[in-house]
């Protein structure tokens, strides 16, 4: 269903609004900022997985005038880094600077120097005395494991045991699953498990802080949430939130890393007020590679299906990797269970679900937060199960997709919509004519050494964490809308733009509600102290929540701009129109069929100022409605080198249901951009341990850790991306999101492809050359 | 150590250490930060700068070596708000996402074309290899390069022409 | 510790920096300073390393001042080649395409484009990784290396170059001069196969073939694979074997057997086991002979 309206700027080919910046290397990130008397600070990291530090001895630092932190100096409070579920969803076991250092790379002390070299050769000159403990590097061990990672922890405050290295559980039942699994014809269960994948953004980890005068802060941060920056400083260091400006930057690229407020934040901050002069902390790439990475998950799947295609039961055992902290684990819980069952239809489920510490990097979002391994495992079993019950797999998909009018769960079991639009169905059935699905090769027909195979994957992710009731999930934001006296307008938001284009979408938005030519819309650069509170830019909210603030201000300052209007023109408010008039570069307010009886925003705007009526501006803040799913799915075709174990990718067709499409271009260019995400997911990307060390096996060094470069990717004309025909009710225009459904049925596909190519299955991330030949041996030997 | 070399088109003197890599000395003595660091071991492109035309990576040259040569920072291609016609295909193919990579690219694609003015699809990936783009996938980047090539192939027989009696 | 030491968005460590202009300038600097100090050349190994802690040198030596270590030279006994030639200025040599294909096709294959602007051909071989393209390439051709010390100049086979892994025969005080390689004749084909995990990446396995028929059997074959041992190797073995065969799939199997067999596992062997390693070396020996043949048919 669509809403065939014709868009004035949505939908239009436009120029990004900061894109100048951009390719004039003129944008500043958190990186670039430098300020007068500026302080370079480094990191103290801990060598060892697993530890007590037993004295630290920052003499020698100080004797070379560096300023020295310790964990003493540090306000003793213990936080949540993610500041988006409700308390008593809120996990908490982290310090800021750690005496019991659980993983390689935790920070445990800090310098700061008048340049990076002495900093550096500061950092060099502190003494530690440690006393190692024992690590556990895989969640199923660490659960066996006598000694506990964090002893106590807390949840809303108050401290809780962990017991077996457990973090938080989550158990949910609904309906009878072995009534179901009765019912089957076939049920079919595997183990699943996935890479660690590491976010990779390219502009590392930053932070600037600037003392005020009157004990205030200014920070510039890499941060998804400026607002969530200010109120977990407030909570650490008890300055009055007011007094916390949390400036908005440009970032390089987030992909979920920054939802929590990053470890160099609070360090910073620390050190700023330690030495009363701004300090600056960047990241090197090695210790970026050990500041985060994704939840590395471990899936007992089963799922039950009758031979007339329907699914009758599923049950779902996840083990969540998380590393030496928990940053939003509990919700992850939630979101798989709610990924898996939004997926397809089942009518009896049982989820069993354990965050486990491990004494490894600490995981976090990675764009899809848990779909992209709940979708692998599931896409990968929907097509042995299809084969089982002796359907097509593509046609097993169509008959049980969550879709129009079913229930989905957006953000775990405590966030539930209807869906209310859905393309799923226009997105399948033309992919697969495009790619010719039904004659796709069998592997039992393929002998020669490059074998070819074409797989499908599909699903979905959720727009905002909105919803009709509140939850334990904080989903929220707000804007400021301006008319300027010469007719062009401010908007400010603290919602962050990744990149994506977002904030371009959201002038869009505004101008096509206000009938404004796209450039008389400014984008401001707000900060903490200028916005009103927006959650975090994640959930592939940007458009679809924070283009709903933007579309709620934008039409109560039509409103005011009607009054105003109607009263210049003797006429009346509700029966006035809007056009844009390009040969004036104005906004124009008319009554229709009336000569002469019309304005600019320009003169009313003037107008209003000489007669003192007042600034037309609006500030909102904004609820969504609801939580609706984009879809996606991707058909891909690889051709498999036997000999060599390496995948080629032939061509890749990719559907994407976003409702109303407002920037094309940007839109395929995230389609591009997950796929090459989800692509190298399959079939290269992980960060392995060395067990000898308990280190990253490549220290941090990012030249190990490689993604497909533009020759191994395929031709331009072999790249089709599309959009289905939908409308979304609840959104901006129709509008919904696209971030994350972009990369999460991804390795679905991938990995289907290479099954279709080889006859073999995988059951482990990534998909190497090295076990595909492995895997093609033991056939051999079979 | 007085070093001297051309940096944007204006010569320019410093006094460095020897361990000064160019990088730094563009960003932190210079503000010139359009120059990204982005891992440190030439593994990522970002801090890529032109050296007498040829892309080179500032984050594993010494800024002694660039004594005495030629120095292009993404800050010495437009002129002010006057866009050069790789930095406006790049706009208009929406290969500017996140914007990290951006001026690496952009420089990096400045040297193709003057180098290969015609160049192929495939020529275009092998010579883009060395940046990395976490957010793209590379679709648009590569439309945005074969843009640049037809407008500036365009735009020398435009003036061929023109010349041409 | 180590993670504390690590920070590559400088240099950590201060030196002494020189700037010779003549061989025999650096030969000096590198005899007073011997293991306290390192050449500097495209600096995309040295610099690396240095970043990474695993090498602090008192002193840098940088080459590219010195006019003779660089540069191009066809001559009647072969093609010499400048130890700090940088590999963009090999790959765009129309002489080196055209005459010594398998070397270009392996200079190609290594890194990207910025950091063949920097790094030199003497660098690729001196920092002697056994994955290092340019010398499978370079043992295929039957190059030598010309060094210069102290004593003066010798000229030793680079087969007998490469000692170890990062370990080149050259002492403290000698440098690299020059690597030459002998003309190919008209009846010789070659390839350079290479397997990474991206096409921006070095060698899992590498393979160089120099193949010269005499009608439909081999008259002389050689050979080269890196990143499967110690350092890049010949495969002497299947070099004999293939003399005077005609080149059917089962002698082109036999022979990339031969070449697997080569395979010498190593204790801190990450990137990939020896069972793989024997697979694809296996195959890109027969790639490699196939297209090595296919070459030599289609002049």
């Amino acid at each position: 269903m669509s809403s065939k309206k014709a868009f004035r700027v949505l939908g239009k080919r436009t120029i990004r609004k900061d894109g100048i910046a951009k390719v004039t290397g003129q944008e500043k990130f958190s990186s670039d900022i430098i300020l007068p008397n500026m302080l370079y600070a480094r990191m103290l990291k801990s060598p060892y997985p697993h530890a007590r530090v037993k004295s630290m001895d920052v003499s020698g630092a100080e004797e070379m005038g560096a300023v020295a932190l310790t964990p003493q100096e540090i306000p003793d409070v213990k936080f949540c880094p993610r500041l988006v579920s409700t308390p008593e969803a809120t996990y908490k076991d982290w310090k800021v600077l750690s005496e019991k250092p659980v993983y390689v790379g935790e920070p445990i002390g800090a310098v700061a120097a008048e340049t990076e070299e002495e900093a550096q050769r500061a950092l060099e000159a502190i003494k530690v005395e440690y006393e190692p403990l024992e690590a556990t590097f895989d969640a199923l061990d660490s659960m066996k494991l006598r000694q506990q990672l964090h002893d106590e922890i807390l949840l809303k405050d108050e401290g809780i045991k962990v017991k077996n290295n457990v973090g938080c559980h989550l158990d949910i039942t609904e309906g009878d699953v072995e009534k179901g699994f009765g019912e089957a014809d076939v049920v079919l269960e595997r183990t699943y498990r996935t890479n660690r994948r590491y976010q990779n953004q390219l502009e590392t980890k930053s932070v600037v802080v600037r003392p005020e005068p009157g004990g205030g802060i200014t920070v510039w941060s890499t941060t998804q949430s400026i607002h969530n920056s200010r109120l977990l400083l407030h909570e650490i260091f008890g300055i009055p939130v007011g007094k916390i400006r949390v400036m908005k930057v440009a970032a390089g690229g987030f992909f979920g890393s920054s939802i929590q407020v990053n470890p160099v934040v609070p360090v910073a901050v620390a050190l700023a007020l330690k030495s009363w002069r701004p300090v600056k902390m960047t990241y090197t790439r090695e210790e970026d590679l050990h500041d985060h990475v994704s939840y590395q998950m471990i899936f007992n799947l089963k799922l039950g299906a009758k031979r007339d295609g329907t699914l009758t039961a599923g049950q779902l055992e996840a083990y969540l990797d998380i590393g030496g902290h928990q940053i939003q684990a509990y919700p992850l819980l939630g979101c798989v269970v709610g990924w898996w069952v939004s997926l397809y239809k089942l009518p009896h489920i049982k989820y069993v679900g354990k965050a486990v510490y491990t004494n490894k990097v600490p995981s976090c979002a990675f764009r899809g937060y848990g779909s992209p391994q709940i979708t692998w495992a599931v896409e990968n079993l929907m097509d042995e199960l299809a084969e089982a019950v002796g359907w097509d797999p593509l046609d097993f998909r169509l008959k049980n997709y969550i879709g129009l009018g079913d229930v989905f769960w957006g953000q775990g079991p405590t966030v539930k919509c209807i869906v209310q639009s859905c393309g799923v169905e226009e997105i399948l059935t033309k992919g697969a004519e495009m790619v010719d699905w039904y004659h796709r090769p069998r592997p039992e027909e393929q002998t020669g050494r490059y074998r070819r195979g074409i797989g499908v994957g599909r699903g979905f992710h959720t727009s905002s964490a909105g919803a009709p009731v509140p939850s334990a999930v904080v989903d929220f934001g707000g804007a400021i809308l301006k008319l300027n006296e010469d007719g062009t307008l401010d908007y400010i938001t603290a919602l962050m733009d990744h990149g994506g284009g977002t904030m371009t979408a959201h002038a869009k938005i505004i101008a096509e509600e206000l009938c404004v030519p796209l450039e008389n819309v400014n984008i401001v650069q707000g900060d903490t102290q200028t916005t009103v509170y927006d959650v975090c830019t994640h959930a592939s909210r940007g458009v679809y929540a924070g283009g709903g603030a933007a579309l709620k201000v934008a039409r109560k300052v039509k409103d005011k701009l009607r009054d105003y209007a109607a009263k210049m023109l003797d006429a009346y408010p509700n029966a006035v129109k809007f056009r844009c008039d390009r040969e004036r570069g104005q906004g124009v307010i008319y009554a229709e069929g009336v000569e002469g009886k019309e304005l600019t925003f320009e003169e009313i705007a003037s107008t209003a100022r000489y007669k003192n009526w007042g600034t037309i501006a609006s500030v909102e803040s904004y609820r969504q409605p609801s939580c609706p799913p984009h879809f996606t799915g991707y058909f891909v075709e690889v051709e498999v080198d036997t000999w060599t174990g390496k995948v080629k990718l032939l061509r890749v067709v990719a559907g994407a249901d976003i409702g109303t499409v407002i920037n094309p271009e940007l839109a395929a260019a995230q389609v591009h951009g997950g796929f090459l995400q989800g692509w190298s997911m399959a079939i290269i990307e992980d960060t392995p341990y060395d067990p000898e060390n308990g280190d990253l096996m490549n220290r941090g060094f990012i030249n190990n850790y490689k993604i497909p470069p533009p020759p191994d990717l395929p031709q331009l004309d072999d790249f089709t991306v599309f959009f289905a025909h939908t409308y979304e009710p609840t959104g901006p225009f129709g509008a919904k999101g696209l971030g994350e459904g972009a990369l999460n049925p991804v390795a679905g596909a991938a990995s289907n492809a290479i099954c279709n190519a080889l006859g073999v299955r995988f059951y482990e991330l990534p998909i190497t050359p090295i076990k595909i030949l492995r895997a093609l041996k033991e056939k051999e030997v079979e | 150590m007085k070093i001297e070399f051309t940096l944007n088109g204006r010569r320019r003197q410093f006094d460095v250490e020897p361990n000064q890599l160019l990088l730094n000395l563009l960003r932190e003595k210079l503000y010139l930060t359009g120059t990204k660091y982005g891992c440190g071991i030439g593994e990522c492109g970002a801090c890529t700068v032109l050296l007498e035309g040829e892309p080179v990576l500032s984050c594993l040259t010494l800024a002694v070596d660039v004594d005495g040569r030629e120095v292009k920072t993404i800050e010495g291609v437009a002129k002010g708000d006057n866009l050069d016609v790789v930095q406006e295909a790049y706009l208009e193919e929406a290969a500017v996402q996140c914007g990290f990579c951006t001026p690496g690219f952009i420089l990096t694609t400045e040297a193709l074309l003057r180098e290969n003015p015609d160049p192929s699809e495939e020529e275009i990936r092998e010579y883009l290899k060395g940046n990395f783009c976490r957010c793209t996938g590379y679709v648009n980047i590569i439309k945005a390069v074969k843009t640049a090539a037809s407008r500036l192939r365009q735009a020398r027989n435009q003036t061929s022409k023109e010349q041409t009696p | 510790m180590y993670i504390n030491k690590l920070n590559t968005h400088i240099i950590p460590i201060r030196f002494e920096y020189h700037a010779p202009t003549s061989v025999e300038g650096a030969v000096e600097l590198l005899s007073k300073y011997g293991e306290e100090a390192r050449l500097l050349a495209g600096g995309t190994d040295l610099l690396v390393k240095m970043k990474q802690r695993l090498v602090e040198p008192k002193y840098i030596i940088n080459i590219k001042k010195i006019k003779e270590l660089a540069g191009i030279n066809e001559r009647k006994d072969g093609i010499h080649i400048g130890a700090a030639t940088k590999l963009r200025t090999i790959e765009r040599s129309k002489m080196i395409k055209e005459k010594l294909p398998v070397l270009h096709e392996a200079v190609i294959s290594i890194g990207s484009v910025q950091i063949r602007n920097m790094a030199t051909i003497g660098g690729n071989l001196c920092n002697a990784s056994p994955s290092a393209d340019s010398a499978t390439a370079l043992l295929a051709l039957d190059a030598k290396a010309r060094i210069f010390g102290p004593e003066g100049a010798t000229i030793i086979p680079l087969e007998k170059f490469f000692v170890g892994p990062g370990q080149t025969i050259l002492k403290p005080n000698e440098i690299m001069v020059e690597v030459s390689s002998p003309h190919l004749t008209e009846d010789i084909g070659t390839s350079f196969m290479k397997v990474g995990w991206t096409s921006f990446d070095i060698a899992t396995v590498n393979i160089a073939v120099v193949l010269k028929l005499e009608g439909e059997a081999v008259n002389n074959c050689r050979i080269a694979l890196g990143a499967c041992a110690p350092t890049p190797i010949r495969t002497h073995r299947a070099e004999e074997f293939l003399k005077g065969k005609e080149l059917t799939s089962e002698v082109l199997e036999e022979a990339a057997n031969i070449v697997s067999e080569y395979v010498r596992p190593r204790a801190h062997w990450r990137r990939a086991p020896s069972e793989y390693r024997k697979a694809v070396s296996k195959a890109l020996a027969m790639d490699a002979l196939t297209i090595a043949r296919k070459r030599i048919e289609g002049m």
